[in-house]
């Protein structure tokens, strides 16, 4: 019975709050590389439209492009906010979009300065 | 013009099949080992002579299954070749359709007693901005040794390039298990393979480095083994391991796969799980633990079509409440020619149960066998 209840406590701490960091290596590694880097899409072999991020390095230069740093980066629909939270058919990745969780997290390291880059 | 490029690049993510692979939802209802059908132990790439004949005995129209409809070759010399292409719909309703190519590829196995040199050659898509020899490249090109070449059992050695044995291996790269798993599309690196073939179990272990020429979707060293015991006549159950360090993370993947076969309804059994355990390195370490499943029914019916339902399960971080996805899929193989296979296929992606927007595809396949 404490076995039984134990786990019940193990299992209502798991999937609590968002305990990961916004950081670049965060996002590119445990975000990007396997929602974006597959290997037909934006990995380094393939490189669709110039963006890759499937390694951190690679996604750390995509990122440059689609984030920017200071006043630079694309506005709009062609960031990489812009992209990900596109309703209509500019939604990337358009088969399976990211978690909402995935979108927040992201949001607030661009809110924060797109530190990293 | 670069909203059609990039809605191009993402079609192919949702629809590219694992090229030139099995179907193991054959397996228990006819040879219980990759071998029975295929050259490689693990199956995938050329047909045997008695794979031939299945395939031939599975199609609507069965005509002659011969490599090029059995133009002569010399008898040490095995052929094959793969050539498909796809047109549909990603997140339908929202996105406009499209047609592309995705696989042109021949392959070859010259081979003297037991060793036998096997490669596979063809085109991939070109990047963006990158030079036209990019598009060709040899996914797979190994040197072979096994101990009975006359026969679907023995011992087989492999080194060179090719994609380390594990898990259901399905032909389609979408599946979860394989997307987010151990057996990602492009995944072949340079190895020493040993795999042990017989009909009552096989066990194949692969020890690897990343390709460091070409890049390849695997950027670690490692291992990988894979073991599955057939039950009975009509199940197998199967364990599997992997583990892979890269300059970014390093991974680690457990799991099972199940087979049933029920001879009555015809209907056969696949389902796989894994748990993931990455700890990113190049993010301080931090510790990740993933799940993922996908489980299968398929029915053969009318004497050259296969129905195929499944459903996948992905949690991306189990720290994080909400984080997880699911799918729903349906796939229609017609089998119209030993050589023409016809595929209707789709998906319904869940995000966190529907709460959430969602995704999927609907696409015809054409997939032409040389």
């Amino acid at each position: 019975m404490r076995c039984a209840g134990l786990l019940l406590v193990m299992l209502a701490a798991c999937g609590a709050q968002d305990p990961r960091q916004p950081t670049v290596e965060v996002i590119s590694l445990e975000i990007l590389a396997p929602s974006c880097g597959q290997p037909q899409c934006h990995s380094t072999s393939t490189n669709q439209s110039g963006y890759a991020f499937d390694t951190l390095a690679a996604a750390k230069a995509s990122l440059k492009q689609l984030v920017g740093t200071g006043t630079g980066g694309p506005r709009g629909d062609r960031s990489l906010i812009g992209v990900i939270t596109a309703t209509g058919g500019k939604r990337m990745p358009p088969d399976a979009p990211l978690d909402p969780e995935d979108i927040a997290l992201i949001q607030t390291w661009v809110n924060d300065g797109a530190k990293g880059l | 013009m670069r909203t059609t490029l990039l809605f191009v690049a993402a079609i192919l993510a949702a629809s590219a099949p694992r090229i030139a692979a099995a179907y193991p939802q054959y397996q228990l209802d006819s040879d219980k080992t990759c071998t029975g059908c295929h050259l490689a132990p693990d199956g995938g790439g050329i047909l045997n002579e008695n794979g031939t004949n299945t395939a031939e005995a599975t199609a609507w129209h069965p005509g002659n299954g011969q490599w090029m409809y059995g133009v002569s070759k010399p008898s040490w010399l095995d052929l094959g070749g793969d050539v498909r292409a796809a047109a549909g719909y990603v997140n339908p309703g929202v996105s406009s359709a499209a047609a592309y190519p995705m696989q042109a590829e021949v392959s070859a196995s010259a081979h003297w007693n037991g060793f036998s040199l096997f490669a596979i050659g063809g085109l991939r898509r070109p990047q963006d901005q990158g030079s036209a020899i990019h598009a060709l490249w040899s996914r797979e090109h190994y040197l072979m040794w096994q101990s009975n070449p006359d026969g679907p059992e023995g011992v087989y050695i492999r080194v060179g390039r090719l994609e380390p044995t594990f898990g259901l291996r399905l032909a389609e790269h979408v599946v979860y298990t394989q997307r987010y798993g151990g057996y990602p599309l492009y995944g072949e690196v340079y190895a020493i393979a040993a795999s042990i073939v017989k009909e009552a179990f096989e066990v194949h272990a692969t020890g690897f480095i990343h390709d460091p020429i070409a890049s390849a979707e695997e950027h670690g060293d490692g291992g990988a083994l894979y073991a599955e015991a057939r039950v009975g006549d009509h199940a197998a159950v199967g364990a599997e391991g992997k583990y892979s360090a890269s300059d970014d993370a390093h991974r680690t993947y457990g799991g099972f796969t199940g087979k049933l076969y029920l001879p009555g309804p015809k209907l056969q059994l696949l389902a796989e799980g894994q748990v993931i355990r990455e700890n990113f390195v190049a993010a301080g370490g931090d510790n990740v633990t993933q799940l993922a499943g996908y489980a299968l029914a398929s029915h053969p019916f009318g004497g050259g079509f296969l129905l195929d339902v499944g459903a996948g399960h992905f949690t991306e971080d189990t720290r994080v409440k909400g984080l997880f996805r699911d799918c729903l899929d349906a796939q229609m193989h017609w089998f119209q020619t030993s050589h023409i296979e016809w595929l209707l296929s789709a998906r319904v992606e869940l995000l966190d149960l529907g709460s959430h927007t969602n995704g999927g595809y609907l696409l015809a396949q054409i997939h032409y066998r040389l």
